[in-house]
């Protein structure tokens, strides 16, 4: 029992993360229906400034108070990572809205590309660690509350509670807003959008820049318990486009509710799955295999439309 | 090699007639009207068959260990002719089926492991060549029949992933299954081709044998011949109008998902191939060798050839191949990268003539700063100086002693977004703006990039990616694609 | 356009050609014709410069490239040490391509590395065959000089041993001084984790501890789900690592989840500015040389060159190394009067002996094997500052 809600509080905070990298496919797919392969490294781009901002801030030991170092930290990624959104869209994709949609996919693998190596280049392939353990004596990890015999630490609280603060203001943006609606309606149908004096510019740019902060933010919140290097982005990547798919592309509840599934899926093979002899870890290839028979079978996934096409 | 059919002759004047293409009939018809000795030789270069300028390319490639005995580039060529298949491969799904396949390398993977299982101590099979080669080539063209099965249900995006899946899915299990692969461990000693009652040595003392060399362009003239056949084939003409629109092709019932899966089949068999000739070269076989950046590689290269033209991508992977192994090198990098940039300003300069100005701007920028920067603190200059052309560039550039820790991120993004403000401006502030952006670049060049050569490679190979897909989607020799709205 | 491509082709292949002209100059290569000891000698370095391990390139390069400032010009040598960067990600293929390069170059008369047991196995038989003897300064793995099944070929030296003594040192360590129980034991799905995993499981299982093995992706970066599987009356738990801030964020999940069991890590590990949760063990070739006598010099010089890094265990063995194939070149050179050739260098390594070793006392090698004689494991505790200490 102990076991089962440890991996329970491991799939909540794996699948919070995969949830938020998950919901910037979804937003970019539904107004360009363009798969964003540059996300996962937009995300790395984030923990990178994120930790630029921590370690500028006093690092283990902070120089301003504990909510304000994290808020100013996560904000900073949010920050990079929108302005890079925005760069990456008005140079790399928006020249190719016209194109065969292979074009821009393509041009997303060289963006991605790209980001990881000059990222290496300039800050080197050595692991950066957000000394969390060491703030004030490890407070954040001795803190929080028990669930029976396991220990629930503060710093999981809270990367879990400010996930779905952020997931809430998503919603709340996507339909109860001006922006929100205009950005349904590009989704629905871009050229009946534009011609109702929808600025179809501006809500692509505005989707980059909520999907590119909500990646930002993912990657602060991952990085702040576990090493974040240059390399990670392509994982990460991989991992919240499949979350994307399998809520169903294009819907937001489907992308949180993808990215819960998959941090679920996640956790529970890899503890509950048992040590084969040879050294075999068939952990990942479970999951591979069900998303391989998920996208054959269902490809609309669990939210999602089946696909339409015009003629 | 030339990919045009030599009878596209003239066109009557007047203009287009009916039946023909505009947009084909005008495009040759703008080839016409250039004159001059240029025009003349482009025309008769274009009347040479394509299997003539084959049989010129292999000899002036076989000719290569002849006139160069270093081990090291053999192995280069060697590798550059893997390149050559593997772009071959990989234009079947992309060119010709319009396919996005990500787990194209996977097929590679297998073929070499299927050739390191059937020809090993591992299992203790050793099938001759004859055998093995031809069985790994069905074992790939079956897999890839059978992954391209999703290709019935999905399109486009969807596809990618399920490909992009299985690539991790073929790293898990060639990593995880001991008993089948040796895991991390990989497969030793694989055995060495066996032809014509010879083993082929992959190296006399240590240096490469040239036979695997002559092997690799033996199954490369076979490989292109048999695809152009191919191509020119009702098939190959279906797989174009599937690219084309698939929906039309469907409604014109064709066997459409048939031919997604031939397509698939045949890519997967040409990269099974290769990769029987990648295991008997090592000797062996790894989990990581198959990995994503050989993905992009290749990508890079059929997109820069042209995506649909044979001749195209060998082109391309001519170029990417031998670049990204000079890349490596410090002193050929520095080299490429000017002739890169004097290259890319000539080639603007056919249209607009201010450009000369902006190359003797730079130059006579450069050596002032030099000046001044070398006037105000002689360590801003001081860096490494080396003899010849770097020797003159060290002239140039500022080469700091010590590089603060600042500058390198700094001077990247600042050059970075130096080029994109020029691709937003028009004209006279364009050529104002390019003077400095192309100066920084040279010092980004010089002191960032050059002391780090496996991020710079790929760099480089990122910016060719988008900047083809936005400037010459169709790449060097691909056709252009007339967009049907 | 058709001219623009054209011109861009001409252009591509003026500068490819140009640049290959560049520095290759390397015509027939005749390595029995004797490389005269006058001229330019070059070093090469193999090892993961850029990718995962690059950290431990890195430092190599650094100590090597002292080691060649200390000692060509007192040994009469004019040396050029350059790097060639395999990357562990990449597989095979760079560490096959550069031994190519090498064996083409006839200003290599020696070669230090590969530093990865990777690049070892696909590299040595060409070095071999060139008769080119190559020092690897970290590269451990017990089947390259021990055993029936060489994955090296006898042109391989090392001059740290391998993991036949780590493994047993470490599980002895265990058994004899933390008297351990429970010992889990995790691998990472690559060579390098499996064999000492291995190494470590059966050493214990002989002493009658018992043992729960876990297996991760190389790729994991969260080991949350992975400390579940720690059984709470664990004592330690091996995690044979090349990744430093792994075995940190895995020793603070284990205290995060309550478990009282201690991290103890690899040589891979070795890396204090990385791995410092307190009470964590280390074990690695070599010992902390800031602590012997004779190399204060070698240290302060190194530091002069690099301020503000702290001396790590992966690159001393590099000056050694270094150290090693230039005094063999230099003893080939005396005894082929002026000239010398790769296969002279490549027996004279192992007359090779040195009076003030970096890693403490003097160096000569095994007469059994290309290992060092003698040479044995460290164990580090990690201390409350972060420091480490010898235990062992």
């Amino acid at each position: 029992m102990d076991t089962f809600i440890q991996l329970t509080i491991d799939a909540l905070t794996l699948g919070s993360v995969y949830a938020l990298i998950a919901l910037g496919y979804t937003l970019v797919y539904g107004v360009l229906k363009l798969l964003n392969f540059a996300h996962g490294d937009v995300f790395m781009v984030g923990s990178f400034a994120g930790f630029g901002v921590f370690q500028a801030l006093g690092g283990s030991d902070p120089t301003v108070p504990l909510w304000l170092f994290l808020s100013l930290v996560t904000l900073a990624g949010m920050a990079v990572c929108a302005a890079l959104g925005v760069a990456i869209e008005r140079f790399a994709y928006r020249p190719l809205r016209d194109a065969p949609r292979i074009a821009p996919l393509i041009s997303a693998l060289g963006v991605s590309f790209f980001l990881a190596n000059s990222m290496q280049l300039l800050f080197g392939a050595a692991p950066r660690t957000y000394d969390t353990f060491a703030i004030h004596n490890a407070v954040l990890y001795t803190s929080g509350f028990d669930i029976g015999n396991v220990h629930m630490p503060l710093l999981r609280v809270i990367t879990i509670v400010a996930a779905f603060v952020l997931m809430v203001a998503l919603w709340l943006v996507v339909n109860r807003t001006q922006a929100g609606k205009a950005m349904r309606a590009t989704s629905f149908d871009r050229e009946a959008a534009s011609m109702m004096g929808i600025d179809v510019d501006r809500v692509i740019v505005f989707t980059f820049v909520v999907g590119s902060a909500l990646a930002g933010a993912a990657g602060v919140f991952f990085a702040l318990r576990v090493p974040t290097t240059v390399s990670i982005g392509f994982v990460a990547g991989l991992k919240g486009f499949t979350a994307a798919v399998i809520g169903g592309i294009g819907s937001i509840p489907g992308a949180m509710a993808g990215g819960l599934l998959l941090g679920f899926a996640e956790s529970y093979t890899q503890g509950y799955f048992p040590y084969v002899k040879d050294h075999t870890q068939w952990s990942d290839l479970v999951i591979f295999v069900i998303l391989i028979a998920f996208m054959i079978f269902r490809p609309q996934g669990f939210f999602g439309r089946a696909d339409i096409r015009k003629v | 090699m030339s990919d045009s059919t030599p009878h596209s002759g003239h066109i009557p004047a007047g203009g287009p007639a009916v039946g023909q293409d505009e947009w084909v009939a005008r495009h040759a018809e703008r080839r016409l009207i250039r004159g001059g000795p240029l025009g003349t030789l482009e025309d008769r270069l274009r009347r040479v068959p394509w299997w003539a300028w084959l049989i010129v390319f292999l000899a002036a490639f076989s000719l290569l260990p002849v006139v160069e005995s270093s081990g090291y580039v053999r192995r280069v060529a060697f590798d550059t002719v893997l390149y050559m298949l593997l772009a071959l491969g990989l234009n079947i799904v992309v060119g010709w089926g319009g396919l996005l396949d990500l787990g194209y390398v996977a097929f590679y993977g297998i073929g070499a492991y299927a050739y390191a299982l059937l020809a090993s101590p591992h299992y203790g099979i050793h099938l001759p060549t004859i055998v093995a080669v031809p069985a790994v080539v069905a074992i790939g063209a079956v897999v890839g029949l059978m992954l391209g099965l999703p290709s019935w249900r999905l399109t486009g995006d969807y596809l990618a992933i399920v490909t992009l899946f299985f690539l991790q899915l073929f790293q898990t299990i060639a990593t995880n299954a001991q008993g089948l692969t040796g895991g991390p461990f990989g497969i030793l000693n694989v055995d060495p081709f066996h032809l014509f009652g010879h083993d082929l040595a992959v190296q006399h003392g240590g240096v490469f044998a040239v036979s695997y060399l002559y092997v690799a362009l033996g199954f490369f003239a076979v490989v292109y011949v048999a695809l152009r056949f191919v191509n020119e084939s009702r098939t190959g003409r279906a797989w174009r109008s599937l690219r084309e629109d698939p929906l039309a092709a469907e409604a014109m019932g064709m066997p459409v998902n048939w031919l997604k899966l031939l397509s698939f089949s045949f890519g997967a068999a040409v990269a099974a191939l290769t990769g029987t000739l990648f295991a008997a070269l090592s000797a062996s076989v790894f989990p990581l060798s198959f990995y994503f950046v050989l993905l992009i590689t290749v990508y890079t290269m059929v997109i820069l050839g042209g995506a649909g033209s044979q001749a195209g991508v060998v082109a391309g992977a001519l170029i990417i191949g031998p670049l990204l192994e000079l890349l490596r090198d410090a002193s050929k990098s520095r080299i490429i990268f000017f002739v890169a940039l004097v290259g890319a300003l000539v080639l603007m300069g056919r249209r607009s003539r201010p450009v000369a100005i902006v190359a003797v701007a730079t130059l006579v920028l450069g050596f002032l700063v030099h000046a001044v920067a070398g006037a105000i603190d002689p360590s801003w200059v001081a860096g490494e100086h080396q003899p010849g052309f770097a020797g003159f560039v060290d002239h140039w550039v500022i080469v700091p002693e010590h590089l603060a820790r600042w500058i390198p991120p700094v001077s990247y993004v600042g050059v970075i977004g130096a080029a994109l403000l020029c691709t937003m401006l028009r004209g006279l502030p364009r050529l104002v703006a390019l003077v400095p952006t192309l100066y920084l670049g040279a010092f980004v060049w010089e002191n960032v990039m050059l002391s780090k050569p496996e991020p710079a490679r790929y760099i480089v190979l990122g910016l060719i990616l988008i900047a083809l897909m936005i400037l010459r989607p169709n790449g060097l020799l691909g056709e252009r694609r007339v967009e049907i709205i | 356009m058709r001219k623009a491509i054209v011109l861009a082709f001409a252009l591509l292949a003026t500068s490819v050609a140009a640049a290959s002209a560049q520095g290759s100059g390397s015509a027939a290569d005749k390595s029995a014709a004797g490389y005269s000891c006058s001229k330019t000698i070059t070093l090469p370095l193999v090892t993961p410069i850029t990718g995962g391990a690059g950290f431990l390139g890195t430092e190599q390069a650094s100590w090597a490239k002292l080691a060649v400032q200390q000692w060509a010009k007192k040994l009469g040598l004019k040396v050029k040490l350059v790097t060639g960067d395999t990357p562990v990600e990449q597989g095979a293929t760079p560490g096959q391509a550069l031994a190519q390069k090498y064996v083409a170059d006839k200003s290599v008369l020696a070669v230090l590395g590969p530093a990865t047991s990777g690049a070892v196995a696909v590299s040595s038989s060409t070095y071999f065959a060139a008769k080119l003897a190559h020092i690897s300064p970290s590269a451990t793995r017990t089947s390259f000089t021990q055993g029936p099944k060489r994955d090296a070929t006898p042109a391989f030296f090392r001059d740290v041993p391998g993991d036949y003594v780590q493994g047993p040192t470490d599980a002895k360590f265990m058994i004899n001084k933390l008297k351990v129980k429970k010992v889990v034991i995790m691998d990472f799905q690559e060579p390098y984790s499996l064999g000492l995993a291995a190494a470590v499981e059966n050493t214990l299982k002989k002493g009658g501890v018992s043992t729960t093995r876990l297996s991760a992706p190389n790729t994991t970066t969260d080991y949350s789900a992975y400390v579940t599987k720690v059984p709470s009356d664990a004592d330690i738990v091996f995690f044979p690592t090349q990744k430093p801030g792994d075995a940190q964020t895995f020793a603070q999940q284990l205290i995060e989840q309550g478990k009282k069991a201690k991290v103890f890590g690899s040589d891979g590990s070795n890396d204090s500015s990385q791995f410092k949760q307190p009470g964590s063990y280390v074990s690695n070739f070599a010992p902390d040389i800031t602590g012997i006598k004779s190399d204060a010099a070698i240290i302060a010089a190194w530091k002069k060159q690099n301020p503000n890094k702290s001396v790590g265990s992966f690159g001393p063995p590099a000056y050694g190394a270094a150290q090693i194939a230039m005094t063999a070149i230099s003893m080939a050179c005396k005894a082929g009067h002026g000239s010398t050739t790769r296969a002279a260098v490549f027996h004279t390594i192992k007359k090779v002996r040195i009076k003030n070793w970096i890693l403490g006392g003097s160096f000569r090698w095994s007469t059994k094997s290309n290992d060092p004689l003698n040479a044995k494991f460290y164990i580090f505790q990690i201390q409350p500052n972060g420091s480490y200490k010898l235990v062992g």
